[in-house]
């Protein structure tokens, strides 16, 4: 299947995870997209960060 | 004058709204400097020269935010930080700044938006791996944003991305525009038959700009992320884009952007565009153009000239990029000659787009003395400190070093700005020379910022005596939200000569410079 060939045959449909503004913008322009409210995964501590990496 | 700092432990908001929140506070009556920063060392050193510094400050760390407020009041200080605080506690349990409700992770977002078929991250570069590779796994198609991440885990993404069939755009991509939808930093543009492949954010933004004024459009921009060209990446995303570009049916000229891909590298991307049957023009900014030629594409020597190239190409007529220095500027030149005093001899280049300082360098190095830089280029020489310009300087305030727990300078141009009022302190500036860039998720009005500081450079230079001369050229589109005609405006009436691309900026800045600092 050719995915990337869909993609420009379609209009992206974006999941967005960081700066909201992108996706705000992406919303006034009438795309379709949702925005994740992300925080940083083991409360940013770094060892614990590593070792979820490590289990996933 | 008194300073309050707060250090809020284990807080993240994205950058945008910390700058809005600063912004906020700054405005309060009373009020002569406030910052509300991640506690990165970069933004430790910024707030130690803007004055905003005290010791407690240091136990800061990259997971805090740090909340400084100088006031000429001990209590209108206090109230600052109060505000700051009231914010973070009134945001932290909605999902959205604008206090609608939205997931908190890729997994239930996947669920609340089916057919999702792509995906923008813009979080630090350190969180990055972690989803994306969920990303992938799920089959969606990637845009990172973000920078400060590693060589290694882009090849990882990059090789699962290929073996999927999907594309990743990035790290450190900041545009593309997708039927017509532009992603982060895109302009709005006009749609038609020019598709582009770039590693090389402003370049794509500068190409489909001037593709754009001389009345054609885009089809797709696909960007790559500056690393795709080097030997580690091979490529990967700029054979996928030349692939997709190749088999669709609006795109009737391909356009690839980039600085000089690594031989092998280059070979490969080459041999793709070689092959797909559809006219190429390849812009490798300060590459050699014969092996361009001799893979049958066509080279550009600028971001401008390949968007005029892809536009004659279109319209199948023949090729006639405009000269090196419009014969216009010659009396403007010699007029801004006449400004610049015996003892100032440099330029001082000071970019917020990468790609249009990397241009204005490979224009500038083989007719000026050494150009120093924080970007790396053969012929040119390494800045050993970025915060000091040496002899002609050319810095690019996107990359890495300014940019860690700190917005992109085209969202928030306070250092660039900072630095072009510092430059003007300096009795052997000649030229201060900068780019605007427009366009969705830029700041509103960088042109009224950006004039408020020449003004403050002109007064300083002034009070000792000297003229500078700025120029600047602006990235954009009329139909930007900023608009570039009034954006042009508010910088010509700050005193500041603009060109109509970066190209012709800095060769304008070539001619006036020319034999002085050697």
């Amino acid at each position: 299947m050719d995915k990337i060939g869909e993609l420009l045959r379609q209009e992206p449909k974006v999941i967005n995870m960081g700066l909201e503004d992108f996706a705000l913008n992406l919303k006034k322009k009438g795309a379709a997209v949702i925005h994740v409210r992300w925080s940083p995964p083991a409360l940013g501590n770094d060892d614990l960060l590593s070792l979820l990496n490590k289990l996933k | 004058m008194f300073i309050r700092t707060h250090i809020n432990k284990n807080t993240f908001r994205d950058s945008a709204y910390l700058m809005r929140l600063s912004s906020l506070v700054r405005g309060l009556e009373g009020v002569a400097g406030a910052e509300v920063v991640v506690g990165t060392d970069h933004n430790k050193k910024f707030l130690q020269a803007g004055g905003l510094w005290t010791e407690e400050l240091a136990a800061a760390g990259t997971n805090d935010l740090i909340i400084v407020v100088r006031a000429f009041d001990l209590g209108v200080a206090e109230a600052g930080v109060k505000r700051v605080l009231d914010d973070l506690s009134r945001t932290a349990d909605r999902g959205s700044h604008t206090g609608e409700y939205v997931p908190r992770s890729f997994e239930t977002a996947i669920k609340q938006l089916p057919g999702a078929n792509l995906a923008l991250i813009s979080l630090p570069g350190r969180y990055v791996k972690r989803e994306a590779d969920k990303i992938l796994d799920a089959g969606l198609h990637l845009m990172i944003f973000s920078d400060n991440i590693s060589l290694e885990d882009e090849v990882a993404l990059k090789m699962k991305a290929v073996e999927k069939g999907l594309l990743v755009m990035g790290p450190d991509c900041g545009t593309a525009i997708i039927s017509g939808v532009p992603l982060a930093f895109a302009n709005e543009v006009h749609r038609g038959g020019i598709g582009i492949v770039a590693a090389s954010g402003t370049g794509l933004q500068e190409v489909s700009t001037q593709i754009h004024s001389l009345g054609e459009g885009v089809s797709h921009c696909i960007g790559t992320g500056g690393r795709d060209i080097k030997a580690a990446v091979g490529g990967m995303m700029m054979l996928q884009g030349i692939k997709a570009l190749q088999a669709d049916p609006d795109t009737k000229v391909i356009v690839l952007v980039s600085k000089p891909p690594e031989p092998m590298v280059a070979d490969k991307i080459l041999a793709a565009a070689k092959e797909c049957g559809k006219p190429v023009v390849a812009c490798f900014i300060g590459g050699n153009p014969a092996k361009i030629s001799a893979a049958g594409c066509i080279p550009a020597a600028t971001l401008k000239e390949a968007a005029q190239i892809a536009v004659a190409v279109l319209r199948d007529k023949n090729i006639d990029p405009s000269g090196p220095v419009p014969a216009a500027a010659k009396e403007i030149i010699e007029a801004a000659k006449q400004k610049i005093g015996s003892g100032q001899c440099y330029l001082r280049a000071l970019y917020s787009g990468g790609t249009l300082a990397y241009e204005t360098m490979a224009i500038l190095r083989d007719a000026l003395s050494t150009v120093y830089s924080n970007l790396a280029m053969e012929g040119g020489a390494v800045l050993a400190d970025v915060y000091r310009s040496r002899g002609h300087t050319v810095i690019d305030f996107g990359e890495d070093e300014f940019t860690q727990g700190r917005l992109h300078p085209m969202i928030d141009p306070t250092l660039r700005n900072q630095r072009l009022v510092a430059e003007a302190g300096d009795p052997e500036t000649a030229v201060i020379l900068f780019d605007l860039v427009l366009g969705y998720n830029a700041h509103p009005d960088p042109a009224g910022e950006t004039a408020r500081a020449v003004a403050l450079a002109k007064e300083k230079a002034a009070a000792e005596g000297r003229e500078i001369e700025f120029i600047a050229s602006v990235c954009g589109t009329d139909s930007d939200p900023q608009g570039r005609g009034s954006q042009v405006a508010k910088l010509t009436e700050a005193g500041v000569t603009i060109l109509a691309s970066n190209a012709d900026a800095a060769l304008f800045v070539r001619e006036l410079l020319r034999g002085e600092g050697v």
